[in-house]
């Protein structure tokens, strides 16, 4: 946009001139002379009102200053935005470009008063357009800067009283001066006076005072009403700008007003339909003047223009397309002879109808029809060109459609078309409304500015190449050739907006830098592409700058350029080969030139892949790499694969998946080279491979002097590599370096560098001839001993490659995940597919031949009784091993242990959860001899279940490298031996109960050291029905019946239990027994009427039989009783509620089955009570006694009622119908059966026995 | 009086990493030596198709369900760029030169296949749907009805006016044919997809089959606006 006349293409918006705000802007009180010594003096708009000062008065300056720029905005202006104009803010004088143009004082004078034109109409000969001319950027540029819409003059009102009238009446001539020189000089600008009441006003003048005055100033001067504005003294800043606003805004419509009426005149000239006549005919050049249709375009044009000022857009479009149409009609454009400088100016002027019509399309939101008419411009120009011009074929043209290029992109920017800034990341914008459904062009759709500077550059680009073929002959400088050269020259070439061809392409000198200009433009639509994340085009705008540069030879601004595209491998990764190779190539000579030795390499490197085309006479050799490049020292160069491809591809692969320490593993690794036919093979210096894991690096050198295992014919070759294992120095014994391993766990990772130091020291080593030729693969074939278990993966490669110039060392990745593994084999080309991930090895841990079994296992362990288990440990290795073990028990409750194991012994206290014994020292165990060791737990209180783990830890005498651990893992349930119920049953206590009335039994209770009980008796059978559940049988050799609590003031002891022989009685499993005990409660004292609680315990003490058996004569253990105790429960006794035992005794044989039945009522309560028993006659049996009774019972005693049956029948249970009741109550008492009776729901039942035989 | 109509530029398949699978070149009018070459050199075309894949990329965060993609971007005034992704993920691009072919819009029976065929377009007989726009600009929209003469009138006033364009729709049938040729060669058990996009892999093969480079020839070839089945 810059070629294009000043003020040519400013957005037009109303000009407003401000004057009296600061003398500083006091224009310098000469005439114009310089510019219109010609056109006559410029009308001189003055007073000598000084000018205002203060807070104020540079407050509204700066406010101004603000609404300028704002006004030279090219975006488009909104309906919230009240106003736009430019303001020029001026002392108390101003002066308007003349009228009227002068004569020139060379014409003799005439004899007719002349007729005189504006200085900017053509028709005027001063001006520059005179005679013929069109129109030209002045014209605009006088109403946008020169003659103001409206003129503002700021007063004050002075507040002083006594001089008020005075100051008001010089006020009011001078504005009168100054209306009637602006009338004079036929302006229509308009006066406005903004008159500033300063703080004493505010206070010292009312309303109607200053109301007055400015009415009388108003009438004094026939300004109208709204030409006068009166700003009382504002408090702030924000309310003088306020009310500034609203001024400019009603100000802003005057302005519309006037520029109306100016629009207004141009449209009534041109419907006049008349040519003027100029002030003088024209008698130098063509003597042509102006025609018709040259006429109608300049008031078509000037309407147009005046539109714009009022922001009528359809209007000014309108009559620019008008002014256009003219413009490139037949009548215009087509008349004029392209030599001649009017043609140049009409393209001009058609040029800034075009843009000026872009931007009003771009304002209205028609991108579409602004792309449209963009193309529509640019084609008919060529289309003139062609046909009337110097046509489009010549370096003129390309420059001027790189500039319409330009011109887009500039306007897009300026006009900030929404949608289309870089944040939104839109590429190009939807067609408007009006074209939606049209059948569109792409490029129609307006697309982002990055596009358009790419054009731009493009046809820079063209317009070079056509420079560079201007004939030598048309590159002197014009002085140096003949005239009529000159001549030719001019019609030859199209200079409009573009050096004629000695400056463009000059023989000597340097002319136009096409390369910068192109750099300039890419630079600017790489930006654009940047920001909308198109990288890619971004990167080819790169490029192409880069060869820009290049041809500029500034060679560190090409690596510049294309570093970061080589970096992050754009193209490359993605396989666009003819992309890549591209900045290759341009990017190794920037290298080369610069000597950056470690690029020109890599470079190489990677060209030398035969998916690159190839290059012809390209050495292909690694070796010359450097030649020409300067570099002072060798350099070492470090790359790796993932910055430069490369053209050896190597692979790893283990022979299998699985491996074992201590044994080898067959590896392959694979280098094909796909380097081109015709380049040089490459022998590398060095091989290493890289693992991660517990392996060593392996390092191959070159040897040529190995044997070589095949010709080049064959594409593939194998080699077996012998590897030679360097152990690291320091460590020399197998227990050290356990040692050191042991503590290297412990400190951790701190001790990082002495790892590495250790791994350096250690490793595998090989030669083989590492001779790579193009095309051909060489596999190295290694058996690689494997020391530690856990996973390993190849995971790079280091080719080092040494020329004389440099050294290389490239790293390539081997851990490619998914890669089938192949396998070769001698003689197939071919690999085999072996399996994925072909470079991971499971190294095992070496597996262990020490054999751990438990030595004669029990089926079955029990709670209670201790548990001994013997370990055998058989050496079953070719080596005498070294042992230690480790015993750990997991389980609710781990009881003590003990570990025995010869002279080295553990005993670990109990424990909860886990407890273990490390590390016990074994001690040498021979190969093929065997070790015992025992582990005693002691008894589990219950039945429990534990964990056993006992491992075993060596390492043989002759691999102390290598640790190897065995397992044994053991289950132990251990399960109670017996399990029992009970039933606890009354019994009559014989003895009789205590008196309360017996004296003689009271003691002396300070004498006594035990105190014999004295209260009330009770005497109970426990029956205990037990059952074994052993898996085997067990000899229970004693039963016990423990009395585990009491309440205090009762006792309680066992009278009677089962006996049993030394041998015990053997039990079988799953079988019930039973046992019973007799037991006596009593109460300390008489007057103790608690009931007493007693808790009882069932020990049963057994032994197994097997053991007995077996171990008795050896073994002092033998016999080992164990005691299982159960508890029994807790059990009420010596209630206080009364109660009925019956119990029978049978007669003697003799008396023939009499038995005898006792009723006992026991009333251990302190109340009196009164009980009646019936008994009622039964069919079984006869019987002697009261059939209805009463009995009363004392409170602590007890009665007995007797009765005798005689049983009728034999061998069965009799039912006594025997009714005990309450009397006081009548309640039925139960009666509680005692020794060979029991009781059912109906009642008591006795047991007759059988008669005795004879 | 002869008229510029759109031809294909160039047809490009690209990979599911964003590798070249294929690219073919056709040749452009070039009025001033009146002999058809290309309108880009092979590398230039290269360089074209990858900076589509910035556009997919954009694009695809609101893509439409049918990967279909439209009009990805206009190099310039004469060269676009459409595109189609399959549900694969590979992307297949139509470089369109807007000014590519000649057809000599003055008599209507010696003019060649493609010109008859854009005629067929252009007066509403074939495809009523384009009809209406071409027509939208000239003053005889209504009288398209009244005879064919007519219709072939403002047809060709249509295509000599810049206004000519493309629309989306008319590229579809490229796609089409594209996919089915790509298709075509899926179903080949020597092609190995993966061998050509390695999965989350970088870069792979190009296509090799001749078929397919055929069927691409044949193709861009064929299509001109209007055309609906290639």
């Amino acid at each position: 946009m810059d070629g294009y006349p000043l003020g040519s293409l400013d957005h037009n918006v109303p000009l407003l001139v401000v004057s009296g705000l600061s003398s500083s802007h006091d224009q310098p009180e000469q005439p114009p002379k310089a510019k219109g010594k010609a056109n006559g003096e410029g009308v001189l708009l003055r007073s000598d009102l000084p000018p205002l000062e203060g807070k104020e008065a540079s407050f509204l300056e700066s406010f101004f200053e603000r609404v300028n720029e704002r006004g030279k905005s090219w975006t488009v202006m909104t309906r919230e935005e009240p106003y736009r104009v430019r303001v020029k803010t001026v002392g108390r004088s101003f002066t308007l470009p003349p009228r009227r143009a002068t004569l020139p004082e060379t014409i003799e004078p005439l004899t007719t008063a002349p007729v005189l034109h504006s200085p900017f109409s053509p028709l005027s000969p001063s001006s520059a357009l005179y005679p013929d001319g069109l129109m030209n950027a002045e014209w605009i540029r006088k109403h946008q800067e020169e003659v103001p819409s409206v003129f503002i003059c700021f007063h004050t009102l002075t507040s002083d009283l006594k001089t008020a009238t005075l100051q008001d009446n010089r006020l009011k001539a001078d504005l009168n001066g100054i209306r009637a020189t602006l009338l004079e000089s036929g302006y229509k600008t308009r006066l406005v006076v903004i008159i500033l009441g300063d703080q004493e006003a505010r206070a010292t003048l009312t309303a109607e005072v200053i109301q007055d005055r400015l009415e009388y100033i108003r009438r004094g001067t026939g300004l109208d009403p709204k030409s006068i504005f009166y700003i009382p003294s504002q408090d702030t800043q924000v309310e003088l700008k306020r009310v500034m606003d609203s001024i400019l805004t009603l100000l802003y419509n005057t302005a519309i007003e006037y520029y109306r009426d100016l629009g207004r005149h141009a449209r009534k000239k041109r419907s006049r339909g008349i040519v003027p006549q100029p002030t003088l005919p024209p008698t130098s050049g063509t003597s042509q003047t102006l025609s018709l249709p040259d006429w109608n375009f300049r008031y078509e044009f000037k309407s147009a223009i005046f539109a714009e000022f009022r922001q009528e857009i359809d209007a000014a479009v309108r009559s620019f397309e008008q002014a256009y149409e003219i413009l490139l009609g037949q009548d215009v454009l087509d008349i004029i002879p392209s030599w001649s400088p009017r043609w140049n100016e009409a393209r001009l002027l058609a040029d800034i109808i075009s843009i000026r019509c872009l931007r009003l399309h771009l304002w209205m939101g028609q991108t579409s029809l602004a792309v449209r008419r963009w193309q529509a411009h640019r084609d008919r120009i060529g289309d003139f060109v062609d046909r009337r011009g110097r046509g489009t074929n010549n370096y003129g043209w390309q420059a001027w459609e790189s500039r319409w290029a330009m011109v887009m992109a500039n306007l897009i920017e300026l006009v900030q078309v929404p949608g289309l800034g870089p944040m939104t990341m839109t590429i190009f914008l939807p067609p408007e409304k009006a074209l939606f459904g049209e059948r569109l062009q792409p490029w129609e759709l307006l697309h982002h500015t990055g596009y358009w500077y790419r054009i731009a550059a493009r046809h820079l680009g063209a317009r070079r190449a056509l420079a560079l073929r201007i004939p030598d002959d048309d590159r002197g400088a014009p002085d140096a050739s003949p005239a009529s050269r000159v001549a030719s020259k001019a019609i030859r070439y199209d200079t409009y907006m573009c050096p004629p061809p000695h400056e463009e392409y000059p023989l000597n000198g340097t002319g136009v830098n096409h390369a910068q200009l192109i750099i300039d433009c890419l630079l600017n639509a790489r930006s654009q592409f940047q920001a909308r994340k198109q990288h890619r085009i971004a990167a080819e705008i790169s490029l192409e700058c880069a060869r820009e540069m290049a041809t500029m030879k500034s060679w560190n601004e090409v690596l510049a350029m294309l570093r970061p595209l080589w970096e992050d491998k754009s193209f490359r990764s993605e396989w666009w080969l003819d992309i890549s190779e591209d900045i290759l190539w341009v990017m190794r000579r920037a290298a080369a030139e610069t000597g950056r030795a470690d690029i020109v390499v890599a470079i190489d490197w990677e060209l030398m892949d035969k998916r690159y085309t190839r290059k012809q006479n390209w050495h292909y050799d690694l070796s010359k790499s450097l030649d020409g490049v300067s570099s002072t020292t060798k350099p070492f160069i470090t790359i790796s694969d993932d910055l430069a491809s490369s053209f050896v591809a190597a692979s790893f692969a283990f022979r299998s998946k699985e491996g074992r320490a201590g044994e080898t593993c067959l590896a392959q690794l694979s280098l094909k080279s796909d380097a081109h036919q015709v380049a040089a093979p490459v022998t590398l210096s060095s091989i290493r491979i890289e693992f991660e894991g517990h392996l060593k690096p392996i390092t191959i050198a070159h040897d040529s002097s190995a044997p070589s295992t095949n010709s080049l014919g064959e594409p593939t070759s194998v080699s077996a590599v012998p590897l030679t294992e360097r152990l690291p120095e320091s460590v020399k014994e197998g227990d050290e370096k356990e040692d050191r391993d042991e503590d290297k766990d412990q400190v951790g990772v701190d001790d990082g560098p002495q790892n590495q130091g250790n791994e350096k020291d250690a490793y595998l080593t090989g030669t083989c001839d590492l001779t790579l030729k193009p095309g051909h693969r060489r596999v190295l074939e290694m058996d690689i001993p494997l020391r530690e278990p856990g996973q390993v993966s190849a995971s790079r490669v280091i080719l080092t490659y040494k020329a004389d110039a440099y050294e290389l060392d490239y790293t390539l990745s081997l851990s490619e995940l998914g890669k089938l593994g192949a396998w070769y084999v001698h003689g197939l080309a071919k690999p085999r597919l072996s399996r994925p991930d072909g470079h991971i090895l499971q190294i095992q841990p070496r597996p262990p031949k020490m054999k751990l079994a438990l030595v004669e296992p029990m089926d079955q362990y029990y709670a209670n009784e201790p548990i001994p288990l013997r370990i055998s440990l058989l050496n079953e290795e070719h080596d005498a091993a070294n042992v230690k073990l480790d015993v750990r028990i997991v389980g609710k409750t781990i009881p003590r242990f003990r570990v025995d194991a010869g002279e080295h012994k553990r005993e670990v206290d109990a424990a909860e959860e886990e407890s273990q014994v490390t590390g016990l020292t074994l001690g040498r165990v021979a190969s093929s001899s065997s070790m015992e060791v025992s582990i005693y737990l002691d008894p589990a209180p219950a039945p429990t279940v534990y964990d056993i783990e006992i491992q075993a830890d060596y390492h043989l005498e002759s691999d102390a490298a290598t640790p190897i651990f065995q397992v044994l893992p053991v289950h132990l349930n251990v399960v109670n031996a017996f399990e029992a119920n009970y039933d606890l049953m009354p019994r009559l206590h014989p003895d009789a109960w205590p008196s309360l009335f017996d004296y003689e039994d009271v003691q002396d209770l300070t004498e006594g050291e035990v105190i014999p009980a004295k209260g009330l008796a009770q005497q109970w059978c426990l029956v205990c029905h037990y059952a074994s559940f052993a898996t085997e049988e067990l000899d229970v050799v004693g039963l016990d019946l423990l009395v585990t609590g009491v309440t205090p003031g009762g006792r309680c002891q066992v009278v009677n239990q089962p006996e049993f022989s030394a041998d015990g009685m053997p039990v079988a499993p799953q079988k019930m027994y039973e046992a019973r005990f007799d037991l006596v409660a009593q109460k300390a004292t008489l007057d103790d009427r608690h009931p007493v609680a007693i808790d009882l315990a069932f020990a049963v003490r057994w032994r197994r039989r097997r053991q007995r058996q077996q171990q008795q004569p050896t073994d002092g253990e033998s016999g080992t009783v164990n005691v299982t105790t159960m508890t029994v429960g807790q059990y009420m006794v010596l209630g206080t509620e009364p109660r009925v035992l019956a119990s029978v005794l049978h007669s003697s044989p003799e008396q023939a089955g009499l038995v005898r039945l006792d009723i006992t009522i026991e009333n251990p309560s302190s109340h009196f009570l009164t009980f009646g028993l019936v008994m009622e006659p039964s069919d079984a049996f006869a019987f002697s006694g009261p059939k209805q009774t009463t009995m009363h019972l004392l409170p602590m005693s007890r009665r007995t009622k007797t009765y005798r049956l005689l049983p009728l029948v034999r061998g069965v249970f009799i039912r006594p119908g025997l009714v005990v009741r309450d009397k006081y109550f009548q309640k039925v008492l139960r009666v509680i059966p005692t020794e060979g009776m029991k009781i059912d729901k109906d009642g008591l039942l006795v047991w007759v026995p059988l008669a005795p035989e004879g | 009086m002869s008229a510029a109509i759109p031809s294909v530029a160039c047809l490009g398949v690209i990979g599911r990493n964003n590798n070249p699978l294929h690219i073919s070149i056709f040749p452009s009018y070039d009025p001033l030596a009146n002999a058809f070459t290309p309108i880009r050199n092979p590398l230039q075309f290269s360089l074209l198709l990858s900076s589509t894949i910035d556009v997919f990329d954009l694009r695809s965060k609101n893509s439409t369900a049918s990967g279909d993609y439209g009009l990805l971007h206009a190099i310039d005034d004469r060269l676009a760029a459409y595109g189609f992704e399959t549900n694969t993920g590979v992307r297949m691009v139509c470089i369109v030169d807007m000014r590519g072919r000649r057809v000599e819009a003055g008599g209507s029976g010696a003019v060649g296949p493609s010109a008859a065929a854009l005629g067929a377009g252009g007066g509403g007989a074939a495809a009523p749907s384009m009809s209406a726009s071409s027509l939208g600009a000239g003053s005889g929209g209504p009288s398209s009805l009244a005879g064919s003469s007519a219709a072939a009138a403002t047809a060709r006033s249509a295509v000599g006016s810049v206004g000519a364009g493309l629309r989306d729709a008319e590229l579809k049938p490229v796609f089409r044919a594209m996919q089915s040729a790509y298709v075509r060669l899926l179903q080949n058990p020597f092609y190995d997809p993966d061998e050509h996009a390695p999965l989350g892999g970088k870069g792979g093969k190009r296509i090799t089959s001749k078929k397919f480079g055929d069927a691409m020839k044949r193709i861009g070839e064929a299509w001109t606006p209007g055309v609906t089945t290639l």
